[in-house]
């Protein structure tokens, strides 16, 4: 290849091979500084420097920065630097140049900063960088409150460009010299206290009288943990007190102008921009709080109002400027408070919804680049260490420090996390902070997204050490880190939990058995020496079951924690795994599909009425796999169903076998219940087909059971009609099935024996789905027929018609509204459904007497059929503004109306009320309050079904109990006391709609 | 463990303390308390001690469990009328299920929820009570009629009055007790003393006004007299109100000033004014709680029957004080409808949640009403636009029925639990037959 000059052929293969990836650009750069003499007379410094930028994160960014700042030199001086190469200045301005290009703008308006980075060690004291920035602006280092004699202007200007010199050492140090992550935190803290205490000292100058106030400034955060990125927020807290002859009053108003002042002096941006924002929304009441307040103010709140996330800020808190006895006696104040707050009451919840905030608190978009938030990032690992602090270091003053790296070690020292888990721990959060701080330190911009261009991606992973493939490397391992990161819970709080009651050869650190039992309450087990046994029991041994169940047991453990009832979760757990063993399906699950262990923990800590479906026929386990959840069509299950029937002759048989299929359906739709998968018309849905298929199949057994009795076939026609909820698709879990059976005599057949074949199905289908076995029984109602219990169960068709002709009574047309066929002969349901509709939709709607009929009854129900002793209010059906308000209200507007309106015929509460407010029967907001009551009480009867296992129809009433309740139904965003409050507020409105609308 | 509890723990062993009574209050507002050895107090406050509250009124249904009282160490005051050895002290407490969330029948959770609602909008709520009440010569009981102690009237020294060492003795001891008193004087009826307690936030003040109404009953009784805070125990004299001051601030600075509006009254300031005015039917069943209270009220003078407000306007429901030069600070209004017997919890939490939301709405306040709204016509007052308090509990109690901000203020729970109550209370004064139907019908019909 030939090319202009003859030369540059080899001088391009040179630099894209020196790691240029501009080379056209490096050359003209190149050029450039030969021009100005910068590699002496005959350029024999040039492969000197072309060496050195080469080995640094980004040369070509490297090389334009050094050209801007050669040719602000004089000619001289730029010959000077360049001969300079090789030595420990270059080598280090080269390598800052290659990792910040805001750096390298620094130093191209202020090139004689170049000389900060010679000298053989870059570290300052604090001390050292306290005087260094208050002595350029003017204010004297020695005394106790120093004050600039720069004006405002002036003294920020030269804050800013000392800070930056100081700034630009660290930086070197960081990646030319190789310091350590926390060393760079540790300096960055240093001088962010520094800057605070000469933004003070400006402050001074600017407020009249500001001898009258001691002002303090506390570091809280990163600051304060002395582990401070390059850019972020500085969180501080102010506290004042009145300095000689000052009063509170005075205090507190020059106190608020100063630290108005430094927030101003430190975030105001001028030619040399801003140092960084500092935020005081830590301080007491956040945002709203006062700026400053005096110390017994603060002391004040904390006794009183301070929340655990705020004991837990507390933990980081530090002096970092002005009046240091007034910190000391802060601290003394404050110490006490934080170490207790691991014995408030209300700990455990509060940590929960912290932990729960800080794992879900990500801004979509940015989830897959973050840092810091979300799982597997920074705050992940810095809350967990905290939380084990504030459980453990009320006992232990070993475990009391303010920063992330030196509490963890201080945890694995002394064995509340494991030794191994540490280490990796630290590794991967010094990775993924000096992560940080390469990316912050290109732009100088505080950011904690991973860029996703490459060659951004490829300077920051030179800058990390990665040399071959740079950009692909640094993400490997990233993902790696942040992977780690991810499974830290299980391993910090849990794993030390196995090894507490595992044995070990002694005299290695370990929990003791009291701080494993300290640790469970924390966590939120009621028994911890029940859970430590079942913990013990679960991976003990050699077992492959053993080993498997260690491996996964300290995250199961995590999700126990998290469900409402922790130890019943665990317990069950253990039981389910005593039954399965060691089958090997149940270990792959387990094993290799990690979200089926997450489903099964849930579930288990739950929900007593899925633990126990799931106990009686373990097997179910697979359900927990991935896919398993989505609802059987009605289609199929009804085959499934008839091909039981068809296949065991013995009707007995094939009952227990269609109760196992109902039994797996139930526990199917609660699982996805729990998971909150189903809406409360899905779970609705889901329990009222489960059900019509059982009744549909074992219709079809009875009647092959008389057949096969008598010998002969059926000598009529028998359908079911479902009534009530059975009839409006409306179960829940512990439903039983309201039903009235018709029949319908072939031509020819007697009707006598007809009803009398007829009367021996219904009692077979009662008798088959009620019989003892191991699965739960649906149990048939027939009450609502004719003449209740004092009807015949089973009557023709002709005879409904006639008793219908003759007697019926307004409520039985009620009761009729919710009628639908669901089982047996289809046209006889429709013929039913023909004979019924004109007394549930009366043509000439209702009369007057008929609906103040209705009223009365209603009136009466609700304080007859109230049981004694239960509070009104919290009854699910008949309380004030429940389910029977919400549907006799309904009802009255179908019984009225429904001949006119169409969408009123339905057995479906919400589909008519919905019809009834589309008509304009009902204003739309009335109807929108009467079905959010009706599905929310519907969806808690589900809810105390599934938390306790036992059907109810009111709210439970212990405390303990309705704080299950509000942790399954809000995952712990609410206490039970909120939830029965919005419960009551919901109804009380429902009822004063029915007040108005069906009372009239 | 923090340092006041500490503090507590220590006081306890120095003063030799004997028993610690730990005070509640039930809805209506009455005290409750349960007496506990020191040694069990270190536990009370970690755990709180357990009660049943199916006892107490208002706290039972909401759980059937037993509830738990957790002292508030910064409460912590020795008893003075017991005497200096074998001491007794006090503590109030937050209610708490046993799983440590707050109890939503407890009334100090109710203004600790209204208190945090203010707080999120940035404002601390200040109130500052003039209690009055009635000195008699002796404890009512069968067949006994009470006199007042003395004849004076406003402002009146009387020479030797028991009045006057009475409340020498009982501002001694609420200074003792940690609650700092404004000013005292005779009031207009005779008998009658008002005492004003010095502004704190509101939940102090509630505490302060539980402790107060004891520390009043317990001085009587030392003096061989008796005090109530029946609203209106003589139908000729004035009955006994608690006008309350109430002020927000912002930080360090009070909300409801402005420098150069009229009256020094900002935006927010005029905005909580309207706020109390349009809600003032609906809270009132809570800020004039009893029967007897609407005979205060519906009593002329200076009872705040109509909802108006006015500068300086002894007649009107909401008044601005006079502004002071130079006290910026002290910007304030003054609610004179309540009266000594409400529950102060309940009651501030309304008054302010009244205010906040006439705030955050952004209410118009109407225009003042400088005469005195007694001397104007029903024709004038319904040009003006000005609309009376309820007349009775029972024209109150229907107004609260159907108010979404009370029950949201005091929880779905209190809400009902009050009405309940106060309901059976109009029923059982409305089957009475009373000596004015005797005197007036009787002879004639």
């Amino acid at each position: 290849m030939t090319t202009r000059d003859g030369r540059g052929s080899t001088e391009r293969g040179r630099l894209v091979r020196l790691g240029f990836v501009d080379a056209d650009q490096a050359s003209d750069c190149i050029a450039t500084l030969s021009a100005r003499g910068f590699f002496g007379s005959e350029d024999r410094f040039e492969d000197a420097w072309l060496d050195a930028l080469g080995q640094v994160a980004n040369p070509d960014q490297a090389l334009l920065s050094l050209m801007a700042i050669v040719l602000a030199f004089p000619d001289d001086q730029a010959q000077a630097l360049g001969a300079q190469v090789d030595t420990l200045l270059v080598n280090r301005l080269v390598a800052v140049l290659g990792a910040s290009r805001a750096l390298g703008d620094f130093l191209s308006r202020h090139p004689a900063q170049v000389h900060a980075l010679g000298g053989a060690s870059l570290q300052l004291t604090m001390d050292q960088r306290r005087s260094a920035l208050l002595e350029v602006v003017g204010a004297d280092p020695m005394v106790a409150c120093p004050v600039t004699n720069l004006p405002v202007r002036a003294a920020n200007h030269a804050l800013r460009i000392e800070y930056k010199r100081q700034l630009l050492q660290i930086a070197a140090a960081d990646v030319a010299d190789h310091a350590s992550m926390p060393w760079v935190g540790e300096q960055l803290a240093d001088l962010a206290s520094a800057a605070l205490e000469t933004a003070l000292a400006i402050a001074r100058s600017e407020v009249d009288d500001s001898h009258l106030c001691r002002l303090t400034i506390m570091g809280m955060g990163k600051t304060g943990g002395r582990e401070l990125n390059y850019i972020s927020d500085v969180d501080v807290i102010f506290v004042a007190e009145p300095g000689e002859g000052a009063t509170e009053e005075q205090a507190l108003r020059i106190g608020t102008a100063l630290a108005t002042a430094v927030i101003r002096n430190c975030g105001e941006a001028n030619a040399e921009g801003s140092l960084w924002e500092v935020d005081p929304a830590l301080r007491p009441e956040g945002k709203s709080g006062a700026l400053v307040r005096t110390l017994a103010s603060h002391t004040a709140y904390y006794q009183r109002w301070a929340s655990t996330w705020e004991f837990q800020a507390l933990l980081k808190s530090r002096w970092v400027a002005g009046d240091r006895p007034l910190a000391v006696e802060y601290l003394n104040n404050m110490a006490p408070m934080v170490w207790a707050a691991a014995s408030r009451p209300d700990f455990v919840s509060n940590a929960r919804a912290m932990r729960r905030r800080v794992e879900e608190t990500i801004p979509a978009a940015q989830v897959e680049r973050q840092l810091k938030l979300g799982p597997g990032g920074l705050r992940d690992v810095e809350f967990s260490v905290q939380l084990l602090q504030l459980v453990h270091g009320r006992d232990d003053f070993r475990l009391r420090s303010s920063t992330t790296l030196s509490a963890l070690e201080a945890l694995s020292t002394y064995g509340f996390v494991g030794r191994d888990d540490a280490a990796e721990l630290d590794r991967a959060y010094q990775f993924l902070r000096t992560l940080e701080h390469r990316i912050q330190l290109v732009h100088l911009r505080r950011t904690h997204i991973v860029p996703e261009a490459d060659d951004e991606l490829r300077a920051i992973g030179r800058s990390m050490g990665f040399v071959t493939d740079p950009a692909k490397e640094l993400v490997t391992a990233w993902r790696g880190h942040q992977r780690e990161v991810r499974r830290l819970h299980e391993k910090l709080f849990y794993r030390p939990l196995l090894d507490a009651v595992a044995r070990l050869e002694p005299g290695s650190a370990r929990l003791t058995l009291e701080a494993a039992q300290a640790r469970l309450v924390a966590l939120g087990f009621a028994d911890p020496a029940g859970a430590l046994r079942h913990i013990e029991a679960l991976t003990s041994g050699i077992s492959r079951r053993a080993t498997v169940q260690k491996a996964l047991l300290p995250v199961m453990l995590s999700w126990f924690a998290d469900s409402p009832d922790p130890d019943a979760g665990l317990l069950a757990f253990r039981q389910v795994s005593d039954a399965l063993g060691s089958t090997p399906w149940y270990l792959r699950l387990l094993r290799d599909e990690g979200a089926a262990a997450e489903r099964m923990a849930r579930v288990l800590g739950s929900s007593v009425y899925a633990s126990d479906l799931l106990l009686r026929a373990p097997d179910a386990t697979v359900m927990f796999g991935d896919g398993e959840l989505a609802t059987a069509e009605p289609g199929v299950l009804l085959s499934e169903a008839t091909a039981i029937v068809a296949r065991q002759q013995d009707s007995n048989a094939a009952i227990v076998a269609i109760r196992g299929l109902r039994r797996r359906e139930l526990l199917r739709t609660s699982i996805g219940d729990v998971l909150g998968q189903l809406s409360v018309n899905q779970v609705c849905t889901a329990v009222s087909t489960v059900a019509d298929v059982v009744v549909e199949a074992s219709l079809q057994a009875a009647i092959r059971e008389i057949e096969t009795r008598t010998g002969a076939a059926l000598p009529t026609r028998i359908a079911v009609i479902g009534m009530g909820r059975f009839g409006g698709r409306e179960l829940g879990y512990g439903s039983d099935a309201d039903v009235m059976f018709v029949h319908d005599p072939l031509p020819g057949v007697d009707e006598e024996v007809a009803g009398r074949v007829a009367l021996d199905v219904a009692n077979e289908l009662t008798r088959l789905l009620a019989a003892p076995a191991p699965d739960p029984p649906l149990l048939i109602d027939a009450n609502l027929r004719p003449e209740g219990k004092q009807g015949p169960l089973v009557r023709s068709l002709a005879s409904y018609a006639a008793y219908y002709a003759r007697w019926s009574l307004v409520w039985e047309s009620q009761a009729l509204l919710r009628a639908a066929p669901v089982a047996g002969d289809r046209e006889l349901g429709e013929q039913f459904v023909t004979l019924i509709n004109p007394m549930r939709y009366p043509e000439e709607g209702l009369s007057v007497e008929d609906e103040r009929e209705i009223r009365r009854i209603k009136a009466r129900v609700e304080t007859e059929r109230l049981p004694r002793g239960t509070d009104p209010k919290l009854h699910l059906k008949l309380g004030p503004g429940g389910l029977a308000d919400v549907e006799w209200t309904v009802q009255l507007l179908q019984l009225k109306h429904g001949f006119a309106v169409e969408g009123l015929r339905t057995t479906s509460t919400l589909e008519a009320l919905e019809a009834a407010a589309d008509e304009g029967l009902i204003t739309r907001d009335d109807a929108n309050v009467l079905s959010l009551a009706w599905r929310r009480a519907t969806h808690l009867r589900n809810v105390v079904m599934l938390t306790k296992g036992k059907a109810a129809d009111a709210l439970p009433t212990l405390a303990t109990d309705q704080a299950k309740l509000a942790q399954l139904l809000t995952r712990g965003e609410s206490t039970g006391g909120e939830v029965i409050e919005g419960y009551l507020r919901v109804t009380r409105r429902a009822r004063a709609v029915v007040e108005r609308v069906f009372y009239g | 463990m923090d340092k006041q509890t500490e503090f507590v723990l220590r006081t306890l062993e120095e003063r030799d303390i004997r028993f610690v009574r730990l005070w509640f209050t039930d809805v209506l507002g009455f005290l409750k308390s349960v007496a506990v050895a020191p040694a069990e107090l270190e536990a009370a406050f970690s755990e709180g001690i357990g009660f049943d509250g199916s006892a107490i009124q208002g706290f039972a249904r909401v759980s059937e469990s037993d509830m738990l009282a957790r002292p508030d160490p910064s409460t912590f005051q020795v008893l003075p009328w017991r005497g200096e050895s074998n001491g007794v002290a006090r503590m109030f407490c937050d209610i708490l299920m046993p799983d440590g969330s707050p109890s939503y029948a407890d009334p100090r959770f109710v203004l600790q929820r209204a208190l945090s609602k203010a707080a999120d909008l940035g404002f601390t709520f200040y109130t500052h009570p003039e209690i009055e009440f009635y000195l008699l010569d002796q404890a009512p009981g069968e067949g006994r009629t009470p006199k007042p102690v003395d004849s004076g009237s406003y402002f009146d020294h009387t020479p030797n009055g028991v009045g006057h060492d009475f409340r020498r003795e009982a501002i001694t001891m609420l200074e003792a007790m940690g609650i700092s008193v404004e000013f005292s004087h005779h009031e207009a009826g005779p008998g009658q003393n008002e005492i004003d307690l010095r502004y704190a936030d509101a939940l102090t003040t509630a505490d302060n006004i539980m402790t107060f109404r004891l520390v009043i009953k317990e001085v009587a009784l030392e003096q061989g007299v008796y005090a109530t805070f029946m609203p209106k125990p003589f139908a000729q004299h004035p009955g006994s109100g608690m006008h309350t001051h109430l002020s927000l601030f912002e930080g360090d600075r009070n909300a409801f000033y402005e420098a150069g509006a009229e009256y020094q009254l900002s935006k927010t300031g005029r905005s909580f004014i309207a706020g109390l005015l349009r809600h003032a039917p609906e809270i009132t069943a809570v800020t004039n709680q009893w029967v007897n209270s609407y005979k205060r009220l519906s009593g002329g003078g200076e009872a705040p029957s109509y909802v108006c407000w006015g500068h300086n306007n002894r007649s009107a429901l909401v008044r601005v004080p006079m502004y002071k030069p130079q006290k910026d600070q002290s910007t304030r209004v003054e609610y004179r409808g309540l009266d000594s017997a409400a529950n102060p919890y309940l009651a501030y939490a309304l008054l302010l949640e009244a205010g906040l939301k006439g705030i955050q709405e952004g209410y118009e306040l109407p225009a003042g009403a400088d005469d005195d709204v007694w001397a104007l016509s029903d024709a004038e007052r319904r040009v003006m636009g000005i609309e009376p308090l309820p007349t009775s509990l029972d024209e109150a109690i229907k107004v609260m029925e159907k108010s979404e901000l009370v029950a949201q203020t005091l929880g779905e729970h209190v809400f009902d639990v009050f009405l309940r109550n106060k309901r059976a209370e109009f029923d059982a004064y409305r089957s009475q037959v009373t000596q004015w139907e005797l005197d007036t019908d009787l002879p004639v019909l």
